[in-house]
């Protein structure tokens, strides 16, 4: 599994705890990582998500529906979950304001054996560790 | 200062900048099923 993420796109270095089922994962600095596709290598691998966290950089945004996003480059954006943490960030929304968030990209649902990647993954918010 | 050279400088910059300003820094999965 660790050989195959790090063939991904845009992955840098990948360090794999057998002891407690964590990978931990060092993107490059171009921006091309995809966590989806991370995702997919790693269930190709035959190993099972049970949750994704990540950290990331971004402005945030209001897509076409109104809803709340964090835009991590140009071409992508996080669709936020709407809770208590991501009305804090409300204010925010439009402007230049860099975020620096750590949230929930994915967890497994309890019954499903491999994770529906054909839904757009939502971010939920679990910190908001920097505003600049 | 060469007109080209100053342009050159100045998307360099841009770019460094949008790097630097939105990202991905890190990536933790908790998975199942490894041996």
């Amino acid at each position: 599994m660790k050989q195959h993420l790090g063939r991904q796109s845009g992955v840098q270095t990948v360090e794999v705890s057998l002891i407690d089922g964590k990978v931990q994962i060092t993107p490059k600095e171009d921006g091309r990582i995809d966590p989806v596709q991370l995702l997919k290598a790693t269930y190709d691998s035959g190993v099972s998500v049970a949750e994704m966290d990540l950290t990331a950089r971004g402005k945030i945004v209001k897509d076409s529906s109104g809803n709340l996003a964090l835009q991590v480059d140009p071409t992508r954006s996080f669709a936020i979950v709407p809770d208590q943490l991501s009305q804090g960030l409300e204010a925010l929304a439009g402007s230049q304001t860099v975020v620096t968030v750590r949230g929930q990209l994915y967890k497994k649902t309890s019954g499903k054996k491999k994770a529906d990647l054909s839904a757009p993954l939502k971010l939920q918010i679990l910190e908001v560790q920097k505003k600049e | 200062m060469n007109f080209k050279k100053l342009v050159v400088l100045l998307l360099l910059g841009f770019g460094l900048t949008c790097l630097s300003q939105a990202q991905i820094q890190h990536i933790e999965m908790r998975v199942e099923g490894m041996t």
